[in-house]
């Protein structure tokens, strides 16, 4: 039981991490109808923010957390002025192929900043364990879970309850009529990548005590968030946020009770299934009704 | 001026033969060129590096001492990095357009074996410090290794975990490699042959982050000692995970996750209950050339050399003095390495079998309670 308990909290917190970068790939592909292809890299340039304010520039916990998170925003609208709005009137797979190489170049740009041995980044709740029921839990896993339950509340509260929020959601809706109804489109548009850009910030925040932060970070969660948001259902955040939480927990059960070799083929081969036998997700609308 | 028939020939003759003089002179006053295939960016870089460096630094102190026969040495390097064709890739480079004397081929297993087949069609002799067995076990009689076999460092991880932990109930992680099966399977024939039967075994990807369900899965059956061939990056990062879940038993790994490399990214608690083998036990206060090694390359680099740059420091200084001995036949260089016995390098005494394998000791270490650093446990000698 002890050893379930173990399993189910660390399920949740690597499922939550890929929760956060699944929520930002959804966002920006209801908005924008851009599948990020560098949506990992986006959470690999987030980790290395934390390791560049708090490691290298040594701020203090909330100053250097805050100084990355904004760097990171700021990441999301430069992305957005100089690969998205010059591309848009492009298709949509320009834009794409845009994505892959801006994510391959992102790689390359934190391997020549910051070298290709990796970093420890430490967590605010370092080396704190706490017992559960007889299982111990690593602070910081819990921190993980209660962090993108946080997020998840705030970003509700953001789209159902603020006009900014309410604004992005007919944007993504229904881009030209949003346009006839007066609305600032190119803003709303860059608020998502900003918001994308956020979210793969904290992700990475919260990644970089689990793993090292090394460049080739970014690729094993791109796959997990997209593998995620197929299950879940392309374009839901519900069904990101359920997504991205079973491919964690299965993830980690299926390691355990089923085989540590295949841990990968089970969530990957869940996700086929789904794409073979219901597309559209869980939650989400059919991919080819999209287009 | 007229000239005779006599005069024309012998002018023709020597204009003819001046190609060849020039080309002998270049050639002698030309560097002998040696090719290195090493792993410089990418996750493999944190043992990649350090040999990196340490051929570097063979290099200057070969030239300082003379070079080879008069001759400089040149050491032409390309990245591998963690792939086996870019390993491949990198090494037909070399041979192509720098057609080395011999190769330097990096420290891993998978990539050695990818190699393998280019080297047997150039016939050129290499440097490797793979562990896995059966890279010797391909029978390329143009490879020689710089560092123990995995069946040595198995065979020390074993010996420590009966004589040292009196292990009873051992299980066994590995890394889903060459490296990582070969030493897992070594490792539970040596327990067999004691008597003491594996409770468990566990696998992970080269690639993968989170070792939580494997770790908890090993606990579950009862376990006294863990055993752990891996990597330098993820087995940190196994160390550190099996801390953050609580595990208590002691933990006894490959020598990849005690390099200063993976030893940074870990805290001393981290490493608090760890044990393991390493090729060398790299202590400066024995003094002599090891001091000296140590030092220089601390003062060079500013990092602490490992195991694995100290190998292919004494490879490369054995390859000078097969140099000046033999010169730059492949074939008599072969058959030199070949026939070495006893060369005594500053990390161990070199004596290559007929498979290549030239070194048969390693140390046994544990950490100091509460610190980074490693103290000797015990060296283990095999025949």
């Amino acid at each position: 039981m002890t050893d379930l308990i173990q399993l189910l909290i660390n399920g949740l917190a690597i499922g939550s991490v890929y929760a956060l970068a699944a929520i930002g790939f959804v966002i920006v592909y209801s908005a924008t109808g851009v599948v990020n292809f560098a949506a990992g890299q986006f959470v690999m340039f987030g980790t290395f923010a934390g390791v560049a304010m708090l490691l290298n520039a040594q701020l203090p916990w909330p100053v250097g957390y805050g100084a990355a998170l904004l760097a990171m925003a700021l990441f999301g609208a430069l992305f957005f002025a100089v690969l998205y709005l010059p591309l848009r009137a492009s298709p949509v797979v320009t834009i794409i192929i845009g994505t892959v190489a801006i994510g391959i170049t992102m790689q390359n740009a934190a391997l020549l900043a910051f070298g290709s041995w990796p970093f420890r980044l430490p967590s605010p709740v370092e080396g704190v364990n706490l017992t559960i029921a007889g299982a111990t839990i690593s602070a910081h896993a819990v921190a993980v879970v209660i962090v993108t339950a946080l997020m998840v509340a705030l970003l509700w509260l953001l789209f159902f309850r603020t006009s900014l929020g309410i604004g992005m959601r007919a944007v993504a809706q229904d881009i030209k009529a949003a346009r006839l109804m007066g609305l600032k489109v190119n803003r709303l548009l860059a608020l998502s990548w900003v918001l994308a850009a956020l979210l793969a910030g904290i992700a990475g925040l919260m990644l970089g005590p689990m793993w090292f932060a090394d460049t080739s970070m970014g690729d094993p969660i791109a796959l997990k968030a997209f593998a995620a948001t197929i299950i879940g259902g392309f374009g839901s955040l519900p069904g990101a946020i359920i997504g991205a939480l079973f491919v964690g927990l299965s993830e980690v059960l299926g390691a355990s009770y089923v085989s540590s070799a295949y841990k990968d083929l089970i969530s990957f081969g869940i996700m086929i299934l789904f794409l073979l036998l219901r597309p559209q997700g869980v939650f989400g609308e059919r991919i080819q009704d999209r287009g | 001026m007229k000239m005779t028939r006599q005069e024309f020939l012998k002018a023709l003759l020597a204009a003819s033969a001046m190609p060849w003089v020039g080309a002998a002179r270049a050639e002698q006053g030309s560097p002998i060129v040696v090719g290195a295939t090493v792993p410089m960016t990418g996750p493999l870089s944190l043992t990649g590096k350090q040999y990196h460096n340490s051929l570097m630094m063979a290099e200057e102190d070969i030239n300082k001492a003379g070079g080879i026969n008069g001759r400089s040495l040149k050491i032409v390097f390309e990245d591998t990095q963690a792939s086996n064709s870019t390993a491949v890739n990198a090494f037909v480079k070399l041979a192509q357009e720098s057609k080395p004397s011999l190769f330097f081929l990096s420290s891993y297993s998978t990539q050695n074996l990818a190699v393998e087949p280019e080297l047997k069609k150039i016939q050129v002799p290499a440097f490797y410090a793979g562990g896995a067995d059966v890279v010797a076990e391909a029978g390329n009689e143009w490879m020689f290794r710089v560092r123990p076999a995995d069946s040595v460092s198995a065979e020390g991880m074993v010996r420590c975990a009966l004589n040292v932990l009196k292990a009873k109930k051992p299980c066994i992680l590995y890394i889903q490699n060459d490296f990582g099966q070969g030493g897992a399977r070594t490792a539970v024939e040596r327990f067999g042959a004691a008597g003491v039967t594996v409770a468990g075994m566990g696998a992970y990807g080269q690639n993968d982050k989170d070792f939580s369900a494997q770790l908890l899965g090993l606990r579950g059956k009862d376990i006294d000692v863990l055993l752990i061939f891996n990597y330098p990056q993820d087995g940190a990062l196994v160390l550190r995970q099996a801390k953050m879940l609580g595990l208590k038993m002691p933990l006894v790994t490959s020598s990849a996750a005690l390099v200063p490399a993976a030893l940074q990214l870990l805290s001393p608690a981290d490493l608090d209950g760890v044990w393991g083998v390493v090729d060398t036990f790299i202590d400066p206060s024995v003094g002599g050339r090891m001091r000296d090694f140590v030092e220089r390359f601390k003062a060079k680099f500013g990092s602490d050399p490992d195991p694995y740059g100290l190998a292919y420091y004494d490879g490369a200084m054995l390859a000078a003095e097969g140099l000046r001995k033999v010169g730059t036949d492949p074939k008599a260089l072969r058959d030199w390495f070949s026939a070495v016995k006893g060369w005594q390098g500053i990390g161990h005494l070199y004596s290559y079998d007929a498979k290549g394998n030239g070194v048969f000791d390693l140390a046994v270490v544990k950490s100091k309670a509460g610190t980074k650093s490693l103290e000797l446990v015990q060296t283990i000698k095999l025949n």
